[in-house]
């Protein structure tokens, strides 16, 4: 019985010991950090990563453990991917904007319209989660509103609830489409990062062809097609090319 | 016999500038030749400056004295610009031989001049089998080339380093030396090596060339210094010394065919021959600095100290006050960069001064080099400045060695008054700052809640996203049915009542109806005020007999009937009774009253 009891306990130490809890992990990381031991503290968000956990947070922690490693190209992809997850946080725009400055290529980027450089920014001045639960909100205002039109006392309340009533819809459509377009945003995979110091870019898939220019770690590239291990990229001032597959990796 | 002249001329005048030099002091020094050969005569000549009470000659046991000691003695006066020098000079000439080949010394002798006694180094003298061609005291019957060709044996250039092999940044000596057996009248096209990879410096330049004796290869000769260079690598490898060259004027006396008269002599006609000389190129053997510098390496090589001061402890605001960094010791201290010193940057610091004080000699440079950082604290407080650090390559040890000074502490008080940055009209307020960026860093980590999600991590399109509008659309629905449910029911309930109580008013009158249209007026009264009765106790729940206006009062009031209405039945009771015993004349009108009953017991029945 002894016997039983010691071996049970000693398997729930073993087992405890084993899997540390992503929280766990995370505490240590961050005092890791703290202490300026950035390789422990990259270890251990890394290896949350790895058990499928993911948040806003920790893609920006790993970000900052990559800049204190002197890994711009690195730290630049995880600014990014947490920016995807979460537009509207400052801490990861300054971080990305600090870290592009240390990245070789400048790109002139064409500028968008003004008006939809607005919509971009309202809708990344809140994130897609925001925006749903703004668009529930105003669902259940929208309802309350309907309601209040249909039965309302006064005639005054009537009219004052159907204006309500209108500005609520238009307040779900975008919230809506905010929340969708930002979710899409992230799953859709069709941005990368230049990861290799120095990476050409062909004017046809394979080695063979034209060397059309020279990017360096940390750029920024939309893809839009793929052949075998070739991927077609256009930079954000119009110009296309095939890169290596291996030579990037995706947002 | 030239050479012999040019001797004698450089014994003079080296005599005369040392007695110009030391018109006022003794001296006692001994000059001899450092090779001879081993069948030549020499001189040892001992010259004091001053007149010598006593002369305590050395011991000569290994020389044969041939002569001496002879003394000569030597005054001369020198008016310059109305000053007047006097010296005097006496010398002890002896003439040897040596007697077997070998390296000798002749041990120091003294003198007393004017009551100091002053003694002489020993000298060494190095007797070689050798011919004695150029012999330091006589005659010049020595063999001479006289047919115009000098071979390179008898004049050459020679090119040497002190060290062949260094590590980079380690000085080394350079000497280009002239060796000569025969006279030389002068020198032409003279190209002296450049040092390609290296920091060059002549540190002994002669201005006139002065011959002493050397033995090479058991041969004599006059050997000269013609430049000495100090050299520091600046290039690992292989380094090359460019060959040097010069032409050489070479006297050779002219031969007059076999006569040669007495007065050949006299009037010698000499010859010129250019003689092309050349030092070969040497090679010296550069190896790089181990790896493993410190950060605060900056290329010093050799032995160093540091220190580190501040010119003042104590200052106040907008003063300045200078940190005085010093690095001393021997290396290539003249390539010794300025340390870098990070000071706070509340402190305006101006270009670092530096000041050499420095001597070059064969281990290089040797002295202190001075670094002054001017400042100027801006604001009050107590500031740590420091420590300088300073690395170098230790050659001896050859390994890197870092000097760390201590911390020095300035304390800076408040700007006095009246300094030169504060205006007199003004004496308040402050110089504002804006905030400068000093360095730039990303934000810190998030540290606190982690919000690890798995898996799908959007609200939007989740199961709970869509549950929450189907609840909002549902509840709305719910909503909506239960009000109008509510308001169709409210408005027929009310209908409907005051459908029921105005019929239930009406049947209670009718009787008073019929009798207010037969326009019996009495007994319309009557009927009526039976009938409010006969309604109150129905709907209070009273017997007749009980009915009394109190009792009514307080059980309408129990009924939470208003107050309106309660006064209007007890008024219309009233009125009733009244109406009943009431004279004919103010009878009250039949009509008024029957609406009023029927509008009371129409509110009282909603």
């Amino acid at each position: 019985m002894k016997r039983i009891l010691l071996i049970i306990t000693t398997a729930l130490i073993y087992l405890t010991a084993q899997a540390q809890s992503p929280k766990e992990i995370w505490t240590e990381a961050n005092n890791s950090y703290t202490q300026a031991r950035y390789q422990e503290a990259l270890d251990g968000f890394l290896k949350i990563e790895k058990s499928g956990y993911v948040s806003s947070a920790l893609l920006y922690n790993i970000g900052n453990s990559y800049f204190k490693m002197k890994e711009i190209g690195k730290s630049i992809l995880y600014y990014e991917r947490a920016l995807k997850l979460d537009p509207s946080d400052k801490d990861v725009i300054n971080n990305l904007q600090l870290a592009r400055e240390f990245s070789l290529d400048k790109i002139e980027e064409i500028p968008d319209f003004i008006l939809k450089t607005w919509v971009k920014d309202i809708n990344y001045s809140l994130s897609s989660d925001a925006w749903a639960y703004l668009s529930i909100i105003s669902m259940a205002l929208l309802a309350l509103l309907l309601l209040m039109f249909r039965y309302g006392p006064t005639p005054k309340a009537r009219k004052g609830s159907f204006f309500g009533a209108m500005a609520s819809i238009l307040l779900i459509l975008f919230s809506v489409y905010f929340s969708w377009s930002q979710k899409h945003g992230y799953y859709k995979k069709d941005t990368a990062i230049v990861m290799k110091p120095v990476s050409t870019v062909k004017s046809s898939p394979d080695n063979s062809g034209n060397t059309l220019f020279i990017l360096h770690e940390g750029t920024k590239v939309s893809l839009i097609e793929e052949i075998g291990q070739w991927k077609r990229v256009e930079l954000t001032d119009g110009r296309q090319g095939w890169i290596y597959s291996l030579d990037i990796e995706i947002i | 016999m030239t050479i012999n002249c040019i001797k004698k001329f450089l014994l003079l005048s080296g005599a005369l500038l040392v007695s110009i030099a030391l018109s006022a002091q003794a001296s006692f020094t001994v000059d001899v030749p450092r090779v001879v050969g081993l069948d030549e005569n020499f001189r040892l000549v001992f010259t004091a400056g001053g007149e010598p009470s006593s002369f305590n000659p050395p011991q000569l046991k290994d020389f044969d004295v041939l002569a001496g000691p002879t003394t000569s003695t030597m005054t001369s006066t020198q008016i310059i610009n109305g000053k007047r020098t006097d010296s005097y000079q006496v010398s002890y000439t002896y003439i040897l031989q040596p007697r077997n080949i070998g390296t000798f010394s002749i041990s120091s002798a003294s003198a007393v001049i004017g009551g100091k006694t002053y003694h002489t180094n020993p000298v060494s003298v190095e007797v070689v089998k050798g011919e004695a061609n150029n012999s330091g005291n006589s005659s010049g019957t020595s063999s001479q080339k006289s047919n115009g060709t000098i071979s390179s044996d008898d004049i050459f250039m020679k090119m040497s380093v002190s060290k062949g092999r260094v590590v980079k940044g380690e000085s080394l000596l350079a000497t280009l030396k002239l060796y000569t057996k025969v006279p030389i009248g002068g020198f032409e096209n003279v190209k002296f090596p450049t040092f390609n990879g290296f920091w060059s410096q002549e540190i002994d330049t002669p201005s006139n060339i002065e011959f002493t004796r050397e033995t090479v290869n058991g041969k004599i000769y006059n050997a000269a210094v013609l430049r000495r260079y100090m050299l520091i690598p600046q290039q690992t490898g292989n380094l090359v010394i460019d060959p040097s060259e010069m032409t050489c004027l070479v006297q050779v006396r002219a031969s007059s065919g076999g006569s040669r008269s007495m007065f050949d002599d006299f009037f010698d006609s000499y010859q010129t021959i250019k003689k092309r000389v050349t030092a070969s190129s040497i090679n010296v053997n550069v190896s790089p600095l181990p790896s493993g510098a410190p950060p605060t390496f900056s290329g010093g090589v050799g032995d160093f100290q540091l220190s580190a001061q501040l010119t003042k402890d104590t200052i106040n605001a907008n003063e300045a006050v200078s940190l005085k960094v010093s690095i001393s010791g021997s290396g290539n201290l003249n390539l010794v960069e300025t340390p870098k010193i990070t000071f706070p940057s509340d402190f305006e610091v101006y270009d670092t001064k530096i000041s050499d004080n420095t001597s070059k000699s064969g281990k290089g440079t040797s002295g202190t080099k001075e670094f002054e950082y001017p400042l100027i604290p801006r604001g009050a407080g107590v500031f740590e400045l420091g420590p300088v650090v300073f690395s170098y390559y230790d050659i001896g040890a050859k390994k890197y060695k870092t000097l760390t000074s201590e911390k020095l502490t300035l304390r800076v008080g408040q700007a006095a008054e009246g300094s030169a940055n504060s205006s007199a009209s003004l004496p308040m307020g402050v110089n504002k700052q804006s905030v400068k960026s000093i360095g730039n860093d990303v934000r810190y980590i998030r540290s606190g809640i982690s919000g690890l999600v798995r898996g799908n991590h959007f609200f939007f399109g989740s199961v709970t996203f869509f549950a929450l509008i189907v609840l909002i659309i549902a509840s709305f629905f719910l909503m909506d049915k239960f009000f109008s449910k509510r308001i169709e029911r409210n408005m027929d309930i009310a209908g409907v009542k005051n459908r029921r109580a105005n019929k239930v008013a009406r049947a209670k009158l009718r009787n008073a109806e019929s009798l207010m249209k037969q326009n019996l007026y009495s007994a319309f009264f009557e009927e009526l005020h039976r009938a409010i009765l006969g309604y109150c106790s129905d709907k209070l729940n009273l017997s007749l007999a009980d009915l009394s206006r109190e009792k009514i009062a307080s059980s309408l009031e129990e009924k939470s009937v208003s107050k309106e209405h309660t006064e209007e039945l007890l008024a219309l009771i009233e009125v009733c009774e009244y109406a009943r015993y009431a004279p004919d004349q103010d009878k009250p009108e039949m009509g008024q009253n029957y609406q009023r009953a029927i509008k009371l017991i129409s509110d009282l029945e909603v």
